[in-house]
């Protein structure tokens, strides 16, 4: 019998082929995602507002330290946003253009969301999976010890902290870096007790790997849907303490500035007529962080489609 | 019922004591006294003004003088900064400002919250569940410090109907503004809270029962639906008074009005450790307390948990 090569060829190509490819959770989700139009619009739009503190200094002649002497004379008629000057959003009340401000207040409250979500997620994780998986007495106690800490409104904490210490930037992080990842140990926490009983904890044990390398290895990459989820939503949280912080002036110091620090200067010149040096920052402020909850929101759905 | 009081009090009383001791410490530890600033004062003042305020004995002894003062008598002691007041005149004047906006924010949110958050449960997927969610999405990017200068824009700059700051006794125009300021975000979240349960509660097998056995619209809602729903709601609550006793910092400072906030910044500008610290204690101790109520009420109310 003559066999024809070519046919089987196709054939063996076609099963192969029609083996179905599994779609993976992660899979599933992006297609979700990426169907939800208002996180995607939260996705493009906060791309555009980083990309704006990217590449925005490029296009403005001016510089976030120069004064324009120019507009001093008469800030709240001349330093109104024009583009023949070059001030696209204003002046500040020193002559300061507002564009470039903004631009280095964006850096910077983009940066304290993100480097501040980062240490509530790495600690936060770490400290609740290990409470959770060891359990018993040392659980009670690195629990209780969240409890309290979370029974101290934090914002005193974080406004003691720029006291005694110094208002920096340094200090910012490490204060809201303290306090944020107290609600992440306990969500952790609960996820890594159902884990916890799971068959391939059981096998890990049994086949007598060390409890941190079973937390490491097994337990935080199963929480870790949870984890990006949770930390997208912990970004306009930070962007939010950070700026509390700025506006009562006990945060970022000048010549550096933030969204919250903008605000503040913004609210001084209202009476003056000089609205713009106050809705500039604060629209940029609420865009960004609506378009993090869009985003976070998206993501919840797509990773957790029962939880509504 | 009692006992479970008991025993969440138990939990209760030690945590404040933590606090008291923990903000202590957190003091004692900030480079700079009290009496470091201006100018260098002899050796001798120096040593007689730390022994009036207790600063010359050891740790453990100042530790134990202090809660013992506050526990016992209930005294914060002598403000650092200002010699003829003490730390409780100051929260003596301060509390009731900050109690006043801070019950209305708290009214306003709650009810005006869970208000939106029913209809647009009711009303799931119409225009109105959009404007509500709307609403709630939008409040929750408009925290206090960006809502007040908003107010003041609108409401004192252009429209000029309310003072832009002040108290004067509390009468009614004063108040408006910084009870909006301080109640928009919570009454968002606390908005989205209601309508996520509510949509579950409404969706849950016994409300189905409600309805086959023809009982009123109204009354599956107000009878059946309404309790369980609100549960998720209650424990919020807890959080929603730990921002509001927060926010009150940025409420002093913008609006001027001379609560418990003010006191706090001026406190830690000027290292003011006694004040810093009553005021972290106070508002502290406040907190647990009204998680503990809060506890306490959703144990009474929530028939499935066993005390």
């Amino acid at each position: 019998m003559v066999v024809d090569k070519q046919k089987i060829r196709k054939l063996a190509d076609n099963l192969a082929e029609s083996e179905v490819r599994g779609r993976s959770l992660w899979a599933d989700a992006r297609h979700r995602f990426l169907r939800n139009r208002a996180a995607m619009t939260g996705l493009v739009v906060l791309t555009l507002v980083v990309l704006f503190s990217i590449a925005g200094p490029w296009i403005s002649p001016w510089n976030y330290e120069d004064i324009d002497w120019d507009v001093l004379e008469d800030v709240a008629t001349l330093g109104r946003p024009s583009l023949e000057n070059g001030h696209y959003f204003g002046t500040d009340d020193l002559g300061r253009d507002l564009y470039s401000r903004v631009i280095q207040g964006t850096q910077i409250s983009l940066m304290v969301g993100l480097i501040g979500s980062l240490i509530a997620v790495v600690v936060g994780t770490l400290y609740g999976a290990i409470a959770g998986y060891l359990g018993g007495r040392i659980d009670g106690f690195m629990m209780r010890l969240v409890d309290i800490l979370l029974a101290i409104p934090g914002m005193f904490v974080l406004i003691l902290l720029m006291v005694m210490f110094g208002r920096s930037i340094v200090m910012i992080f490490i204060g809201i870096g303290l306090l944020s990842w107290l609600d992440m140990s306990r969500i952790i926490r609960g996820q890594t007790l159902s884990l916890k009983q799971k068959e391939f904890i059981e096998a890990a044990v049994a086949t007598g790997v060390r409890p941190l390398t079973i937390v490491t290895r097994h337990i935080v990459p199963n929480v870790l849907g949870i984890v990006v989820v949770y930390a997208t939503l912990l970004v306009p949280g930070m962007i939010m303490a950070e700026s509390f912080i700025s506006f009562l002036g006990l945060g970022v110091q000048e010549p550096q500035t933030s969204w919250g620090a903008l605000i503040n200067e913004g609210t001084k010149t209202l009476q003056h007529g000089m609205e713009w040096q106050l809705l500039f920052p604060l629209g940029f402020f609420v865009v960004t962080l609506l378009s993090f909850y869009f985003i976070g929101d998206g993501l919840r759905d797509a990773l957790d489609p029962k939880d509504r | 019922m009692l006992t479970f009081i008991l025993r969440r009090l138990a939990i209760a009383i030690p945590t404040i004591l933590i606090i008291i001791v923990l903000s202590f410490l957190l003091m004692h530890a900030a480079p700079g006294g009290p009496f470091s600033a201006d100018r260098k004062l002899p050796p001798e003042v120096l040593a007689n003004l730390e022994a009036k305020y207790d600063l010359d004995k050891p740790l453990p002894v100042q530790i134990y003088n202090y809660v013992k003062r506050i526990v016992v008598d209930f005294d914060f002691g002598p403000s650092f900064k200002y010699k003829d007041q003490t730390v409780n005149d100051l929260i003596a004047s301060g509390f009731p400002v900050t109690l006043t906006y801070g019950f209305w924010s708290f009214v306003v949110a709650t009810l005006i919250g869970v208000g939106l958050g029913i209809v647009a449960a009711l009303k799931h997927n119409s225009w109105l569940d959009y404007l509500a969610t709307g609403t709630a999405i939008l409040g929750s990017v408009l925290p206090n410090f960006v809502m007040a200068p908003l107010l003041v824009l609108l409401f004192t700059v252009y429209l000029q109907w309310l003072p832009g700051g002040g108290w004067e006794g509390g009468q009614w125009q004063y108040i408006i503004m910084p009870v909006i300021a301080l109640a928009t975000s919570y009454l968002a979240s606390i908005a989205r809270i209601t309508r996520s349960s509510m949509l579950e509660v409404l969706n849950s097998n016994f409300i189905r029962t409600a309805r086959a056995k023809g009982l009123p619209s109204r009354t599956v809602i107000l009878r059946h639906a309404l309790k369980p729903a609100l549960l998720p709601v209650l424990t919020s609550l807890g959080l929603s008074f730990v921002g509001m006793v927060t926010g009150s910092v940025v409420i002093d400072q913008y609006f001027s009005t001379g609560g418990i906030g003010q006191h706090f910044v001026n406190a830690a500008l000027n290292r003011d450790y006694s004040v810093i610290m009553g005021v972290t204690i106070l508002v502290g101790s406040l907190t647990i307390l009204f998680n503990l109520l809060v506890e306490i009420l959703y144990a009474w109310i929530d028939p499935r948990i066993r005390y």
